[in-house]
């Protein structure tokens, strides 16, 4: 059973998403460890080297690596395979999501969002 | 005039501003807790030179081109602190981030409107120039919609320039 507080990583190329995501997750009244920010996929590897990672959240449309690419390299280690992973994008057209989801997305949150309906998806899978 | 590609009946100009429309008020409604009002747009905006801030994506798959977002200074930052809910007193790199991102928002749920009736479009990421005498031509456009909006802090206009791609 977990005792320490979840470590959380977001990526994403904008900082101004970044900034609401961070304003989202302290809304949510859970008690949270580090969160990290990375602004691709590259850098977000780079981050989790070493580190316990309980939850990503990520941006799909990125330069570098974007998050498909992220998910399908956190899939394919052993050490990431199960991590919840939620996409978070402006893609609502099916391709994109969908393969998001074949790539194993626990969930997918397509912006604009609601800071409440994010808050309570948020909650809900760092309360499992 | 509708017009058909490959077996596609492309939306109408005024289909696709009424894409842009709804677009541009679940963003507003959703992210930056504001309402809006579209206003008549001067048809030659996005070739009158002006001061402020241009924020570009482009969109390419069966029509190519691109949707942008025009304003001045004052209200990119007015856009930036309802985004944010931080003051931002000049343009700066937030401002220009936030701007894109709002851009990236409304063109891509524009996008999303869209593919119902062309096909998988592919966005680019937010280009965001700011400085003076700014003007924007583009070399052909098959769709022109040009758009306008005030909300309690500001006016901005969004453009779609968009042409049949070619085989």
């Amino acid at each position: 059973m977990r005792t320490e507080p979840p470590n959380l990583l977001i990526v994403d190329d904008s900082t101004a998403i970044r900034k609401i995501l961070l304003r989202v997750l302290n809304q949510t009244g859970l008690e949270l460890g580090q969160v990290l920010e990375a602004g691709d996929g590259k850098e977000a590897l780079r981050l989790m080297e070493g580190r316990d990672i309980s939850l990503v959240l990520s941006d799909i449309n990125m330069p570098n690596m974007d998050g498909l690419e992220l998910l399908r390299a956190l899939r394919g280690s052993p050490q990431w395979h199960d991590l919840p992973v939620v996409m978070i994008t402006t893609e609502g057209g099916q391709a994109k999501v969908e393969e998001a989801i074949e790539l194993g997305a626990t969930s997918y949150v397509r912006k604009p969002f609601s800071a409440d309906s994010l808050r309570d998806k948020l909650a809900a899978l760092l309360s499992k | 005039m509708t017009q058909e590609q490959a077996g596609r009946v492309i939306p109408q100009e005024n289909e696709m501003a009424e894409m842009l429309v709804a677009a541009t008020q679940e963003v507003f409604t959703s992210m930056l807790g504001s309402e809006i009002q579209q206003v008549s747009a001067p048809e030659a905006e996005r070739s009158t030179p002006f001061d402020g801030v241009l924020s570009l994506i482009g969109l390419a798959g069966a029509l190519i081109g691109n949707g942008a977002l025009l304003c001045s200074a004052e209200t990119a930052c007015d856009l930036s602190s309802k985004l944010l809910g931080a003051t931002y007193p000049a343009v700066d790199e937030e401002v220009l981030d936030a701007v894109g991102e709002i851009t990236n928002m409304i063109v891509g749920g524009f996008k999303n409107l869209l593919e119902s009736h062309v096909g998988p479009l592919q966005m680019s990421i937010p280009s965001v120039i700011f400085g003076k005498n700014i003007s924007m031509r583009d070399a052909r456009a098959d769709v022109a919609v040009a758009t306008r909006y005030v909300f309690p802090g500001g006016e901005f206009g969004l453009t779609i320039r968009l042409a049949t791609a070619r085989e």
